[in-house]
């Protein structure tokens, strides 16, 4: 949200920032659900080998992010470096929503799922746009969240789709009719639980997080039965005992938090009992590594964000990576990037699971995690430890200097370095390609009892400063050394998703509504085509009769306010 | 200093999708509302400047309020009873009715003089941000226009003092920098606006 009088932009996701008194778009409430139109033409099935296997496969998009490593990258190289200059829109899909769009479309054998602000799920034909069936979810009368209206998907698994609701329910839907199948309430949102992200779907276990740092929410994942939407095991991010952690002094990459670890240790020894808002959201799809039988995600943000007073202690799992159990979503190891969070400086994009070099050299499984600070952090899948981090994707300043009532200056600004935005992994130069935002920002505390959970519970302000250029930067990081390779920067901050793709493309949107092409080896501009609105969602490609497609969903950001628009537009070559 | 401004914008878009409060639940709002009276008049339009009007409120903010009474996060001796037994329908039900009733004035005689100094100090901490222009509030935050004066200082100086704490830090922090005269000249400016 934009006020121009005051130049202050935006809220901080995982995270919300200043500003925003203004009454967001709203939508009717209360509606009955509804489906409308006919059925896929089609049975549509997917089966767990179908979903274990869709990272080696062009024909589908079958997860969030490509597959369940999370890698966003595209193994098919139809569309490539020498044939881009002639991508054009194949067709505009037109939603009846026109607010922020964030969606991943789903696409399973011609067919397309996309969903938009405020529920809406469509069934489309994948080459032609043809609309099949059009769902709109019942909202409650109380749905309390945070950074925009949004949805980022569907997931799918045999003949259903699972999505998570503003109003904090788990919902299935029939994937041919569009038919609702059951729903169940994930949490209470007075409470201040809201669904954004899309839901994972493992063996009959549909995963799936929580938004809410920003309300004093106790963060969880939790694993729901794909059948009948029946509770199999819920995680929580902070645990009841244990959250004080081990009175970390520096960050992840050896800096000095400031920490007055005295008084914080005696606050500890008074009142402890604030885990139950502790917050701890988990914003973006976990990865899941089937072989190991482990979900990986990284959680965001402590309750409330600026005041720490209110919690001390490390604020375990908050700002950290974490991995458990699949079958029982018992802890098994975290890795903590800022104890004791006051910046909301936290972890949203989601961990991609790929083989890494070790410090010796050697290959060994990894995890990486592109975190708000700027830097991408390289982990061994054995324990969480940390095996390096990147060079700083973006300009830091003054870290890690203490909020104050007056506001302190530190770089990154609260929304980061790389936001909720999905990285991509290309295995030919393994690289991170991963899309930053510069926005200089104060940091300002105000202590801030809790007030209850639908109040959005900041204790003080993030503010952009005036004046001060923003800017965003497209950066490749190379995950076995940590350098950057190439940056690409333009002239709006980036959030949003970005695809890699065995063409030796990048492809990444703007809030602006350009929607490009690099070259993924040199970072080179190769295409561009504007969308008219903010381009801000995740694109997708996929295949049919033969023919590569290029999906983004293009329906400006609330957290940014770039322009808002309701179009899916699909890409094909001539 | 405009840091400072800024600080009151940390206010919620917390989207509380405001519910579309059907004729029903107004009607059922209705026969609630009869405990009320006695205190906030009839239709929720108070003849006594202690207690608020409630006519015309926002329903978000008013079932915030009552559950914040209920929950022990607000705090009032007289309101306390009423609330203790509401249920979450209750509470929905007395916020559309109040919400759907109209204000009338208050019949406040405002001293021009510090209508006009409210104004500017009202400019210059950007209350409209949040209570939006005309004081008409949206969601959570309150509508103030209309509201009676001994209330609105009443509810200024207990945030001030910390009395007040159910506001999530964004009254507290705007309220430290108020002096006592400048509450007396914003509460003349809200009280007086229709």
């Amino acid at each position: 949200m934009t006020h121009p009088s005051v130049m202050i932009r935006g809220a901080v996701f995982g995270t919300l920032m200043a500003a925003a008194c203004a009454a967001g778009a709203q939508e009717v409430t209360g509606q009955k659900p509804a489906t409308q139109g006919g059925v896929v033409p089609k049975n549509v099935s997917v089966t767990q080998q179908q979903l274990s296997g869709a990272g080696g496969q062009g024909a589908n998009w079958l997860h969030t992010n490509g597959d369940y490593f999370q890698l966003r990258f595209y193994p098919g190289n139809q569309i490539n470096t020498g044939n881009v200059k002639k991508l054009r829109p194949a067709f505009v899909f037109q939603t009846e929503v026109v607010e922020s769009m964030e969606t991943a479309p789903i696409v399973v054998d011609g067919i397309m799922y996309l969903t938009t602000s405020y529920n809406h799920v469509y069934a489309i034909d994948a080459k032609t746009g043809k609309e099949f069936w059009h769902f709109k979810h019942k909202m409650g009368p109380v749905t309390t969240f945070c950074c925009g209206p949004n949805n980022r998907g569907v997931a799918i698994s045999g003949g259903k789709l699972f999505m998570g609701t503003l109003d904090a329910k788990l919902v299935a839907l029939d994937a041919k009719t569009g038919k609702l199948l059951w729903e169940t309430q994930i949490a209470d949102p007075e409470k201040g639980y809201s669904e954004t992200m899309a839901p994972t779907v493992v063996d009959n276990k549909v995963l799936i997080g929580t938004n809410g740092g920003e309300y004093g929410i106790r963060g969880f994942v939790k694993a729901f039965n794909a059948d009948d939407g029946k509770l199999l095991w819920t995680f929580y991010t902070i645990p009841e005992k244990g959250h004080e952690g081990v009175w970390a002094v520096n960050d992840a990459t050896g800096r000095n938090m400031l920490r007055d670890i005295a008084a914080e240790k005696a606050a500890f020894a008074k009142d402890s009992s604030f885990w139950q808002t502790l917050g701890g959201g988990v914003w973006m799809n976990p990865s899941v590594d089937l072989k190991n039988r482990t979900v990986w995600f990284v959680v965001g943000n402590p309750s409330p964000d600026l005041y720490g007073a209110e919690r001390p202690g490390d604020n375990l799992y908050t700002d950290s990576l974490v991995a458990i159990d699949l079958d029982k979503g018992t802890y098994k190891c975290h890795y903590q990037y800022i104890a004791h969070d006051v910046w909301d400086l936290d972890a949203v994009s989601p961990p991609i699971l790929i083989d890494v070099k070790d410090k010796s050299g050697k290959m060994i499984p990894g995890v990486i995690h592109g975190g708000k600070t700027g830097h991408v952090y390289v982990h061994d899948r054995k324990d969480c430890s940390l095996i390096r981090f990147s060079e700083a994707m973006i300009p830091q300043e003054n870290m890690w200097v203490l909020p104050t009532a007056q506001g302190a200056r530190m770089l990154p600004g609260a929304n980061g370095g790389v936001e909720w935005s999905p990285m991509s992994f290309d295995p030919a130069t393994r690289n991170a390609i991963a899309l930053n935002l510069h926005q200089p920002m104060t940091y300002h505390v105000e202590a801030a009892k809790y007030p209850g959970g639908s109040k959005l519970w900041l204790g003080g302000a993030f503010k952009v400063i005036p004046g001060e250029k923003q800017w965003g930067r497209v950066a490749a990081v190379n995950v076995d050394t940590g350098k950057m390779v190439w940056k690409h920067d333009t002239e709006q901050p980036l959030i949003g998703g970005g695809l890699a793709t065995a063409g030796g493309l990048y492809f990444f949107g703007e809030g602006n509504g350009s929607f490009n092409a690099l070259d993924s080896k040199s970072g080179k501009k190769l295409w561009s085509f504007n969308c008219g609105a903010g381009a801000n969602a995740m694109p997708v490609s996929y295949t049919v009769d033969g023919k590569q497609y290029v999906a983004m969903g293009c329906g400006g950001n609330t957290q940014l306010d770039f322009k808002r628009g309701n179009s899916v537009f699909v890409f094909s070559l001539d | 200093m405009i840091s400072r401004r800024l600080a009151i914008v940390a206010a919620a878009v917390a989207a509380f999708a405001a519910g579309s409060a059907s004729a029903q639940d107004v009607e059922a709002g209705r026969k609630k509302a009869e405990a009320c009276i006695a205190c906030h008049g009839a239709n929720g339009n108070s003849p006594n400047p202690a207690f608020p009007i409630l006519a015309g409120q926002t329903s978000r903010y008013l079932y915030l309020q009552l559950k914040d009474f209920k929950e022990g996060r607000r705090t009032e001796p007289q309101m306390d009873p009423f609330v203790k037994n509401l249920s979450r329908e209750d509470m929905f039900d007395l916020s559309a009715f109040f919400a759907a009733q109209k204000p009338v004035s208050n019949k406040f005689k405002a001293d021009p003089a510090k209508v006009a100094k409210g104004k500017t100090k009202a400019d210059e901490v950007l209350c409209t941000m949040c209570h939006l222009g005309g004081f008409k509030g949206q969601n959570e935050i309150p509508r103030v226009a209309g509201q009676h004066y001994d209330y609105v200082v009443k509810q200024m100086k207990d945030f001030k003092t910390g009395k007040r704490t159910n506001d999530a830090g964004n009254m507290a922090s705007v309220s430290k920098t108020l002096s006592d005269q400048d509450i007396d000249n914003l509460a003349h400016y809200v009280a007086n606006l229709d």
